[in-house]
C-alpha cells in the first residue's frame, strides 16, 4: 500500500485561487414579454428546467462551483429555485441590484466577491458544459466567448487582431463583423477597475468598460463549439425549448397506462398520469403532477410543465406549456407558448402558419408561429387565435370569440 | 433530505460525529445512527427521534474514524432497522447511503441468491452487502466494481474493517470533503463542516474519493485519478442555510407554491388516492390541534361540512380532555406540525380510549403522533425552521380539503360535478399563491404605512373567521403588535369601544353570501375613523369606496380563499416585523415545538 503521509500524495493546502463565476440575472428581459411577468427571463422554463439551470449545471460539470449570482427583478423566484446551490453541486452566494441599470452596473455589484480571475456570463442563454470548457480552454489567459453569425449580437461584436480582440463593436457599426460576443468572459481582477470607473460615469454597459480594458489584457476570442443560444425574441423560446429537450436526460417516473404510445425521448415526472390512447411522440419533458388523457396526441419537441391537466382529443405539436396549465378536450395547440396558469376551457383553435408578429408596435416575419400567451389567461370553449398573435398575461376571452389581434395585460375579449 | 457526515482523524470521531449531525438537524430528522471504526471492529448504534436521542442511548465508544447519517423520511416507516449506517453480513463493511438506488429489486434478488441476508426494507442496505461481494484487493477497489451495477442517485460513505480510511462516491446527491490537519470530513453539506473547516473539495458525479487522516484522493469510477483544488467557503453558518433570503420565514413564505404542489402530488388522480381514513360512516367529526393548527382545524370545520355535510367541531387539544364523552363516537383529527406537540399527544390517547377512530395530520413521518393513531394524512412541507408557521399551515389546509374531500365521496354528498370543479379549484392553488407572492411589495407598503400601529384587529365571517384568527396570531408572535382576531358580527357586541384612529382593521371580505354583511362591518368601522385595510378578490371594485387600503388577492372559489388570503397576511406581518425590526426567526419566549402540557 502507497504511503499516503507521502507529502507527494498530499492535497496541496496551500490557498489556490480557485475560478469564481458571476451570473448576471438580475434584468428581467423585457423582449420576451409576456413571458417575464411573474419571473425574469432567466428563470422560463425549457424542457422543465430553468434557462439558468443549464447555465448553472454547466458551470459545476466543469467543476466551476463557486457561484455568484446578481439578482434583482423577481429575486425571489431565482433564490427558491436555486437555495444555496447544494441540490447542484455549488455554492452560490447572491448579490442584489437594485436598480437593473445594466450588465457593467451587475457585475460592479458583485464586485466585493472577485478575488482573482473570474468567469462573467450571462444567466439568459441557453448554453451546455463543453460550450464553458471552450471558455476555459484559454487557460491561464482570458478570453471571450464568441460565435460566428448574423442574428441580433446584444454584447456587441468583436474585432479580431491574430488572436486577440482588439475591438468591440456595435453590430450595426461601421467595421462590425460576424463575431458574435456571447457575454461569456474570463476576465481579470483588474477589469473591475474600469467597470467601477465606467459605473461612476454613469456607463453602465459592460461590453463597454471591457473595451477599454482591451489595451490593458489579452483578451482572446473563443469560438464556441458547444450549446449556446439566446432567445431573442418571445418566438425563440420554441427553438431553445427544441435545443434543452435534445440535451436533457430522459428519467420516467408517474403512472403510465395501459394503451399510451410512447416513442422517442420522453420524460414523465413524478406523480403525473398518462391516460389510456395517449400518443407521445418525443422529445418531450412532462413533468410531476400532471393528467393526460385519455386520446391525447402530443407531438415534438414540447415542454408540458408541472401540475398540467390535459383533456381528451387535445392536440399539442412543437409547443411549450408552463406549470399549472389547464387545457380543455378537443384544443389544437401548435408551435404556441402558453404562460404559468392558463386556463382553457375546450376547443380552443391556435394553429400555426408563417405571420406578421407585432412586437411592441414593431413587424417581424415569423415562420411557422402560433400563439404567444401569458400566465393567467383565461379562455371559454371554441375560441380560436390566429397565427402570430401574442396574448398578455390574465386576458380574459370569452366562449366563441376570434383573436386576430395582441391583446395587452389583463384584456376582457368578447 | 437525508444528511451524511464522516470523520477520519486523531480525535475521537464520535463527538465531532454527532456535532456534524445536529447542524445538518434544521433539515429535518426522524432517525440517525453512527458507526466507529476501531481496532476492535465495527461497532454501531442507531437510534428513532432526534439526534439528542441517539447521542443519549452512546457511552463513549472508541474510534478514530467514523461514519454517521440523519434521516428524514418522506415515504416508508422510520425505524432501528430502516436506519443507516448499514452493515454487510460480515459487520466489517457500514455504508451510510443518500439517494434512490433504481435498480435495487434486482440487485437484491441476485445478493439474496448469493445468500446475502437482509435486515432492513430499505434500497441502502444492498450496498453493504454489494460491496462485501465485490472483487477487488482493496477497500476503494471494491466500492468502485460494487458501484459500476448500482443505477441511479446517490452519495455514499462506506468505512470498513481493516482499513483506516473512509471510501466516498456520489451521483446526482451532494457530498463534499472537508479538509483540516490531520484529520479529514465529509458531508451531504457544507453546513455540517464549517465548524471545523473552510477548506472543501466537492467531489462530482461518478467520482470516488479516498479519504484518510493525511489527505484525499480522487478517481473517477474506472480509477482514473482526477486532480481537484481545494475551495475556500467563506459563508457563515446561517446564510448557508437560507439560500439568499434574509430570513428562513420569508423563504418558507415563498417556498408556499412548490409545498403546496407536493402535498397535492398523486392525491388528485381520482381512482386510487392516498388519503386513508379508518373505515366507518362518521356522523360527527372533530378537529383537535393547538395555536396554528387549530386554527387550521377551525377552517377545516367549514370545509368538511361543506363538502360532506357531516356536523364538525373544531376544539383545542388541552381542552379536548376535559369535554365529556358524547353518545355518539365523533372522527378524530389530531393536526400537529412536528407530531410531538404534548397536549394533541395526550388528546389522541384520550380519544381512544373513549373508542373512537382518530386521523392525524402531520409534517413528520413516524412523529410520536403517528403511532397513536389510526391513520395519518401527511403534509410534504419539508422542514419548517422559522418559528411562525407559515408553509405548514397552508399544506395542513390542504390536508384538510384532501380529507373533506374524501368524506364528502364516501358520503355520497359531492356529485361528480362539483368533485370535478373542487379538484380544478385546488389544481390552481399554487399558481393562486405564486400570484401573491408576486404582489409582496404592496404587501411591504402597507406594512411601513402601519408599522407604528400598538394594536390591530382581524375580522372575518364564515370559512375567513379562522383566517382573521391565524391572521392576528402571525402579527402578535413576530411583530409584537397586539393583533386580535375577531368574528367581524361580534364587533358591535364589544370590541367596537376600542376602535380609534390608531387602530388598523383589517378585514377579509370576499364575494361569498357573508359579503355584503362585510361590507356592512367595514363601513362601522371605517365611521369610528379607524384605518380599513381590506382583504378582497380581484374584480371588486366596492371595498375602495370604504376602505383606506386595499389587498386583492386572485379570485377563486370562495371555500379556497383562506390560502391565498393568508399568505398575504403572512407576508404583511412579515413585513411589520421587518419594519420594527424584531428578531423575525425567533420570536422571544416561543418555541417551534411544544413538547410540555
Amino acid at each position: 500500500m502507497r504511503n499516503y503521509e507521502d507529502p507527494k500524495y498530499r492535497f496541496k493546502m496551500e490557498r489556490v485561487e480557485n475560478l469564481k463565476a458571476v451570473i448576471l440575472a438580475a434584468g428581467e428581459g423585457k423582449r420576451l414579454r409576456p413571458f417575464t411577468y411573474s419571473e425574469p427571463k432567466v428563470m422560463i422554463p425549457v424542457a422543465n428546467r430553468s434557462i439558468m439551470d443549464y447555465v448553472v449545471r454547466a458551470l459545476v460539470e466543469n467543476r466551476i462551483t463557486d457561484i455568484v449570482m446578481v439578482v434583482g427583478y423577481r429575486k425571489e423566484r431565482i433564490m427558491s429555485y436555486f437555495g444555496d446551490g447544494s441540490d447542484f453541486g455549488a455554492r452560490i452566494s447572491y448579490v442584489h441590484q437594485e436598480k437593473q441599470l445594466g450588465n457593467g452596473h451587475a457585475l460592479y455589484v458583485a464586485k466585493e466577491h472577485i478575488d482573482g480571475d473570474f468567469l462573467v456570463l450571462p444567466g439568459d442563454s441557453l448554453t451546455d458544459s463543453r460550450a464553458i470548457s471552450d471558455l476555459l480552454s484559454v487557460g491561464a489567459g482570458h478570453g471571450a466567448l464568441v460565435i460566428e453569425g448574423t442574428m441580433p449580437a446584444k454584447y456587441g461584436v468583436a474585432v479580431l487582431e491574430r488572436n486577440r480582440i482588439s475591438d468591440i463593436r456595435d453590430q450595426h457599426a461601421e467595421g462590425a463583423t460576424n463575431i458574435i460576443l456571447t457575454g461569456a468572459y474570463k476576465l481579470p481582477k483588474s477589469v473591475m477597475d474600469t467597470v467601477e470607473m465606467f459605473v461612476d460615469e454613469g456607463n453602465h454597459v459592460l461590453s463597454q468598460a471591457i473595451r477599454a480594458h482591451l489595451p490593458k489584457m489579452q483578451l482572446q476570442p473563443v469560438f464556441c463549439q458547444g450549446l449556446w443560444i439566446d432567445a431573442v425574441y418571445p418566438w425563440d423560446l420554441l427553438e431553445v425549448n427544441h435545443a434543452a429537450l435534445t440535451h436533457a436526460p430522459v428519467k420516467t417516473a408517474g403512472k403510465i397506462e395501459e394503451g399510451v404510445l410512447i416513442q422517442g425521448k420522453v420524460s414523465i415526472g413524478e406523480g403525473s398520469i398518462i391516460r389510456s390512447g395517449t400518443t407521445l411522440h418525443g422529445p418531450i419533458a412532462i413533468g410531476s403532477g400532471c393528467d393526460i388523457g385519455p386520446n391525447v396526441s402530443i407531438f415534438p419537441s414540447s415542454s408540458i410543465g408541472d401540475n398540467v391537466t390535459i383533456e381528451p382529443f387535445t392536440f399539442i405539436r412543437n409547443s411549450l406549456i408552463m406549470s399549472d396549465c389547464s387545457i380543455g378536450p378537443h384544443s389544437f395547440i401548435s408551435q404556441s407558448v402558453l404562460g404559468y396558469g392558463v386556463q382553457i376551457k375546450s376547443h380552443l383553435m391556435a394553429s400555426s402558419a408563417d405571420a406578421y408578429v407585432n412586437l411592441e408596435e414593431e413587424f417581424f416575419k415569423v415562420p411557422n408561429i402560433g400563439v404567444l400567451m401569458g400566465e393567467d389567461c383565461t379562455v371559454g370553449s371554441g375560441v380560436t387565435i390566429e397565427p402570430g398573435t401574442i396574448i398578455g398575461p390574465r386576458c380574459r376571452i370569452a366562449s366563441g370569440a376570434r383573436v386576430s389581434r395582441n391583446l395587452p395585460t389583463g384584456a376582457i375579449h368578447s | 433530505m437525508c444528511g451524511i457526515v464522516g470523520y477520519v482523524g486523531d480525535k475521537e470521531a464520535q463527538e465531532i460525529l454527532i456535532d456534524s449531525l445536529k447542524r445538518l438537524e434544521y433539515r429535518g430528522y426522524d432517525s440517525s445512527g453512527i458507526a466507529l471504526l476501531s481496532e476492535s471492529g465495527i461497532s454501531l448504534k442507531k437510534a428513532v427521534g432526534e439526534i439528542a436521542v441517539l447521542e443519549s442511548i452512546m457511552d463513549r465508544m472508541p474510534g478514530k474514524i467514523g461514519i454517521a447519517h440523519t434521516r428524514w423520511a418522506t415515504h416508508g416507516k422510520p425505524s432501528v432497522e430502516n436506519a443507516h449506517p448499514f452493515v454487510d453480513c460480515t459487520n466489517s463493511i457500514a455504508v451510510v447511503h443518500n439517494g434512490i438506488i433504481t435498480n435495487y429489486m434486482s440487485l437484491k434478488e441476485s445478493l439474496a441468491r448469493e445468500g446475502h441476508k437482509f435486515r432492513s426494507e430499505t434500497d441502502s442496505e444492498i450496498l453493504a452487502h454489494l460491496i462485501e461481494s465485490a472483487e477487488g484487493g482493496s477497500l476503494v477497489e471494491k466500492v468502485r466494481n460494487a458501484l459500476k451495477s448500482v443505477q441511479g442517485s446517490y452519495a455514499i460513505a462506506v468505512v470498513g474493517r481493516g482499513y483506516d480510511e473512509i471510501i466516498v462516491s456520489r451521483n446526482e446527491s451532494p457530498l463534499v470533503i472537508g479538509l483540516g490537519h490531520d484529520e479529514n470530513f465529509v458531508a451531504s453539506d457544507v453546513t455540517a463542516l464549517l465548524r471545523y473547516t473552510n477548506e472543501v473539495v466537492y467531489l462530482q458525479d461518478l467520482e470516488v474519493a479516498r479519504i484518510t487522516r493525511a489527505g484525499i484522493e480522487i478517481m473517477t469510477l474506472d480509477g482514473k485519478k482526477v486532480q481537484r483544488e481545494p475551495q475556500k467557503v467563506s459563508w457563515s453558518v446561517e446564510a448557508a442555510e437560507r439560500g439568499g433570503y434574509p430570513h428562513f420565514m420569508l423563504k418558507e413564505i415563498f417556498e408556499q407554491p412548490q409545498a403546496i404542489h407536493d402535498s397535492l402530488l398523486g392525491r388528485l388522480g381520482g381512482t386510487e388516492d392516498e388519503i386513508d381514513l379508518p373505515p366507518g360512516r362518521f356522523t360527527s367529526v372533530k378537529i383537535l390541534g393547538c395555536g396554528t393548527s387549530y386554527h387550521a382545524g377551525l377552517v377545516g370545520k367549514y370545509i368538511i361540512e361543506e363538502f360532506s355535510r357531516i356536523p364538525t367541531m373544531a376544539q383545542i387539544s388541552s381542552e379536548y380532555r376535559y369535554s365529556p364523552v358524547t353518545e355518539s363516537s365523533p372522527l378524530v383529527v389530531c393536526i400537529t406540525q412536528s407530531g410531538e406537540t404534548a397536549d394533541t399527544l395526550a388528546a389522541a390517547r384520550e380519544a381512544r380510549r373513549r373508542g373512537c377512530k382518530t386521523v392525524a395530520i402531520t409534517n413528520v413521518v413516524g412523529s410520536a403522533i403517528t403511532r397513536e393513531v389510526d391513520s395519518v394524512i401527511y403534509t410534504r412541507a419539508g422542514p419548517e425552521i422559522g418559528v411562525a408557521a407559515t408553509k405548514t399551515f397552508v399544506t395542513q389546509l390542504i390536508a384538510l380539503y384532501l380529507l373533506g374531500l374524501r368524506l364528502g365521496r364516501t358520503q355520497g354528498s359531492l356529485s361528480s360535478e362539483q368533485h370535478r370543479e373542487i379538484l380544478s379549484s385546488m389544481r390552481s392553488l399554487p399558481r393562486i399563491v405564486q400570484r401573491v407572492l408576486n404582489s409582496a411589495d404592496s404587501l411591504h407598503d402597507l406594512a411601513r404605512k402601519y408599522r407604528n400601529a400598538h394594536s390591530m384587529f382581524f375580522i372575518g365571517r364564515h370559512i375567513n373567521y379562522p383566517t382573521s384568527l391565524e391572521g392576528a396570531l402571525k402579527t402578535k408572535e413576530i411583530s409584537y403588535i397586539h393583533g386580535e382576531g375577531y368574528p367581524a358580527g361580534e364587533l358591535k357586541h364589544g370590541p367596537l369601544a376600542l376602535l380609534c384612529k390608531d387602530t388598523p382593521v383589517v378585514a377579509i371580505c370576499v364575494r361569498d353570501h357573508t359579503y355584503e354583511k362585510m361590507l356592512a362591518n367595514v363601513r362601522e368601522v371605517a365611521a369610528r375613523d379607524a384605518p380599513v385595510i381590506a382583504i378582497g378578490t380581484e374584480g371588486d371594485r366596492e371595498l375602495d369606496k370604504f376602505a383606506e387600503d386595499v389587498f386583492l388577492v386572485p379570485d377563486i372559489e370562495p371555500l379556497f380563499t383562506p390560502i391565498p388570503i393568508i399568505v398575504s397576511l403572512q407576508l404583511f406581518a412579515y413585513y411589520l416585523a421587518l419594519e420594527r425590526g424584531c428578531p423575525i426567526d425567533k420570536p422571544r419566549n416561543i418555541a417551534k415545538t411544544v413538547t410540555v402540557e
